[in-house]
Order: C-alpha cells, then structure tokens, then sequence
C-alpha cells in the first residue's frame, strides 16, 4: 500500500466515513502496527478533534449528576459484566472479527443472565424479607389490639400477684376478662434455670389448677404471657406462677413464686 | 486554538481503563474533560438543546458501559468518543426525520416545548459556532461538501459518492486535502492565538 493510499485511508477513518472493507484494511494496518499508518491517523485525528473542539459547549450539570445516578444504581452488577466480558479477549487477543463477535454476543448473553439472576436472586430474597416482616407486624398489630380491647372492656378486672418466700420481691398483674381470657405481666422473678420455666395456674376454689401458659424472663427478670379463657370450667378466682421443668406440666410440682386473688 | 483543553491521549486512555474497571472517578473526569466537546457535536448535528443532551447522556452511558473495547491502537480515546458522538447524533437525527415523515403534523410535543437552554453566554456560543463555520469555509467548496456530509451527516465515502455524482476515488481524494488544509488552517490559527 503507498503512501497516499495510506493517508487516504486515515482521513477516511478520522472522519468515520470508510465503507466496510477500506475500514477493515485500514484497522488491520493499525492492528499490525503499521507506523506510517498510526502517525498518519493521529495527525488527521487531532484536526478533526481541534475543529469539533471550537463549537465545545458546556453541558447542564443535569446531565453529569443523571449518568452518576445511573451509574450508582448499576454498580453491583457491574463488575461482573466487566469480568465475563473481558476475559475472553484477554485469553485470545488477536481473532477474526467473527469470533470476537460471536464471543462478545455469547458473553453479553451469560453476562444479562448473570446479572438477570443476581438482581432477581437479591430481589426474590428482598422481598421473602419484606412479606416476612409483614407477617410479624400484622402478629403484632393483631396482640395490641385485642390487648387494647381487653383494656377497654368494663368486664375487664386487675388481679395483683405478690411474690411468695422463693422470690418475696417479685411482683405480677394479670388483667382478666371471663371470655378473652388475659394478660400476665410478671417482674422481679429470677431467671429460670436451665430446662425449667414458669408455669401459669388457673384456680377456681377447690378444683385442681388449671394450667394456663408457660413463660420465662429476661435479664431484668420481666416476663408477660398471654393466657387463654379458661374452657368450660367455672370462673377462676386464684392466679399463681410456680418454676417447672420447661416443657409445662399438667399440675403443678415445683416451688410457688407467685399468687394473687381476683 | 481548542476552546476546550484536553488531556494528553495517554492520560485519557488511563481513564478509560480505569473506567472498564468500574471506577467512577475516573469516568467523572473523563466526563470532565470531553462533555463539552461531545455536545458540541451533537449540538452541529441535532440542534435541539434538549435532544443533544439526551444523546450526550446516551454516549456516555455508551462510555461507561464500554470502556473496556477501547482499543489504543485504533486511535485516540477522543476521537473514539468523537466517533461515538457523531453516530448517536446522527441515528437520533435519522430516527427524528422518519417521525417527521410519519407523522403530518410533524411536532415533537417534547421538543417544542423544551426552553432553550440558559446556555453559558449565548452570544459566546454563537460566537464559536461562527468560528467552527468559517474554519470549514475556509476549505473550498468541493472539499467542504465531502468533509460536512461524511462528519455532520454520516455518510461513508461511496454514499457521498453517489450523492455527489462523483467517482469514489475523487471522493477519498477530497476527504484527504480537505483535512490536510484544516489541519494547517487550525495550525496558523493556533500560532495567531496562543
């Protein structure tokens, strides 16, 4: 190729105007580090770049803060689309355009179902959160406001429990309704052992206790249970707490910690 | 003289590299250093404020997510962006025409109501627009025509051919000198205004 052919070539390519097989021959100059060529091509490059340079204008910083944001928004996906992308190329630098494109789009293919996984892996998991949470809250809500009903029920009484010779400062409150059933709060019990727990008791006069819940405390030594209607029987009118083995038993066999009269 | 100073071509494939890395600091400078001379371009081609901007942000997004096919043997990091800018511009200028000839009342709602942009200083960017005007007229007008319609147009040298009625290699010649006398006319203008 001479040189004229040469310079011809390269304003042709500055001006990013070659039809496809000049611009094949002139890259594959390029490629092979054709001197002549590449001083050529930054010669005419430079010109075409001053003249674009005159009518340079200051864009809106708009649009800096947009690609940023977007940019933000992509980047943990990034890096692997980098990756898949770029390691074919750098095992095998030098390939027929057919390869590199068939590679490229096998790449970019893996890398759109890498990247489609690992959002909707993140995501699928975001949102098992999400319904989780929900699930919690709507438990919780549902608590306060039966608990806000039993409060607000004239039929709704305040039993005390006073704590016995195993814990004399312990002190309890169990708000009762006949059909709701109630709420124990207990405070100053000391942590159950291992394998054991408190046992809530349900008593109407003379009948044997009723048990009616299992619960323990935390560091602070504050435990509350929610304690169903007692079924069928008669009326409780004795609550008390003693420590069992921490599955609950159906009557009671350890130490009394705690008991109040309605 | 550039109206814009831009960074040894070395630096800026530095950036590049770093921008195929993932590093958003570097692709916030490579922004830095060539937006302007991006929607320049864009703005030759599409006019509209609010068109340009919008492909300046496609080329750039380009940019980001193609850094890594740069190839510094195929020439500068610029004029590979310059490349970029230029192909946007047109395919959004070409895809703006077929709507115009779609539609029979050809109002882009978006661009007619786009304000103008509070540009810089207006009359400075008159000013360069004047500047880049006189300097591709100062080429003569069989050379001009070739270089406008491959660079604001898009056109390969054998459509420009067809279009202009003229054999191929006459075409390719004229691509040639017409850079050439630029290159010598942005050379003495450079010597004027240090």
């Amino acid at each position: 190729m001479n040189r004229d052919e040469i310079l011809e070539l390269a304003a042709g390519y500055a001006l990013g105007a070659l039809d496809t097989e000049d611009r094949a021959r002139f890259e594959a100059l390029l490629d092979a580090g054709d001197a002549e060529a590449r001083a050529a091509l930054r010669d005419f490059e430079a010109t075409v770049r001053d003249v674009v340079a005159e009518t340079a204008e200051v864009p809106a910083p708009a649009v800096k803060a947009a690609l940023m944001a977007r940019i933000d928004g992509e980047s943990r996906s990034r890096a692997e689309v980098t990756q898949i992308l770029s390691a074919p190329r750098a095992a095998a630098p030098r390939r027929s355009l057919w390869t590199i494109a068939l590679v490229g789009a096998i790449a970019a293919g893996i890398a759109a179902i890498a990247v489609g996984l690992v959002v909707s892996t993140v995501y699928d998991r975001r949102i098992d959160q999400l319904g989780q949470q929900q699930v919690e809250l709507q438990q919780e809500l549902a608590r306060q406001q039966e608990l806000v009903a039993i409060l607000q029920d004239p039929a709704t009484r305040t039993v005390a429990l006073a704590g016995l010779p195993a814990a004399p400062s312990a002190r309890g409150r169990m708000l009762w309704h006949a059909k709701a059933g109630g709420l124990l709060v207990a405070q100053g019990l000391p942590p159950a052992p291992p394998g054991k727990a408190y046992e809530v008791w349900a008593i109407s006069g003379k009948e044997a206790p009723v048990p009616a819940g299992v619960f323990t405390v935390d560091a602070r030594g504050v435990g509350s249970i929610r304690v169903a209607p007692v079924a069928g029987g008669a009326e409780p009118d004795t609550f008390a707490v003693t420590l069992e083995p921490a599955g609950g038993v159906p009557a009671p066999t350890g130490s009394m910690y705690l008991v109040g009269k309605l | 003289m550039s109206s814009v100073s831009v960074p040894p071509s070395d630096v800026s494939a530095g950036l590049l590299a770093r921008i195929a890395q993932g590093d958003r600091e570097a692709f916030g400078r490579f922004y830095d250093a060539f937006a302007g001379l991006a929607l320049g371009l864009i703005r030759r081609i599409l006019r509209d404020p609010a068109a340009a901007e919008e492909v300046l942000q496609e080329v750039f997004w380009q940019i980001w997510r193609e850094a890594a096919r740069y190839d510094p043997r195929r020439g500068s990091p610029e004029a590979w962006l310059i490349v970029r800018a230029k192909t946007r511009a047109i395919d959004r200028l070409r895809a703006m025409r077929r709507r115009e000839k779609t539609f029979v009342a050809p109002v882009d709602e978006a661009v007619a109501s786009a304000p103008d942009l509070p540009a810089e200083n207006p009359g400075v960017t008159a000013e360069r627009r004047e500047l880049a005007h006189a300097v591709l007229h100062g080429l003569p007008e069989s050379q001009r025509r070739v270089v406008e319609l491959a660079f604001f147009e898009g056109l390969t040298q054998s459509e420009i051919a067809r279009r202009l009625g003229e054999p191929l290699g006459t075409v390719k010649t004229r691509a040639r000198l017409g850079l050439e006398r630029l290159r010598s006319m942005m050379k003495r203008e450079g010597d004027i205004q240090p």
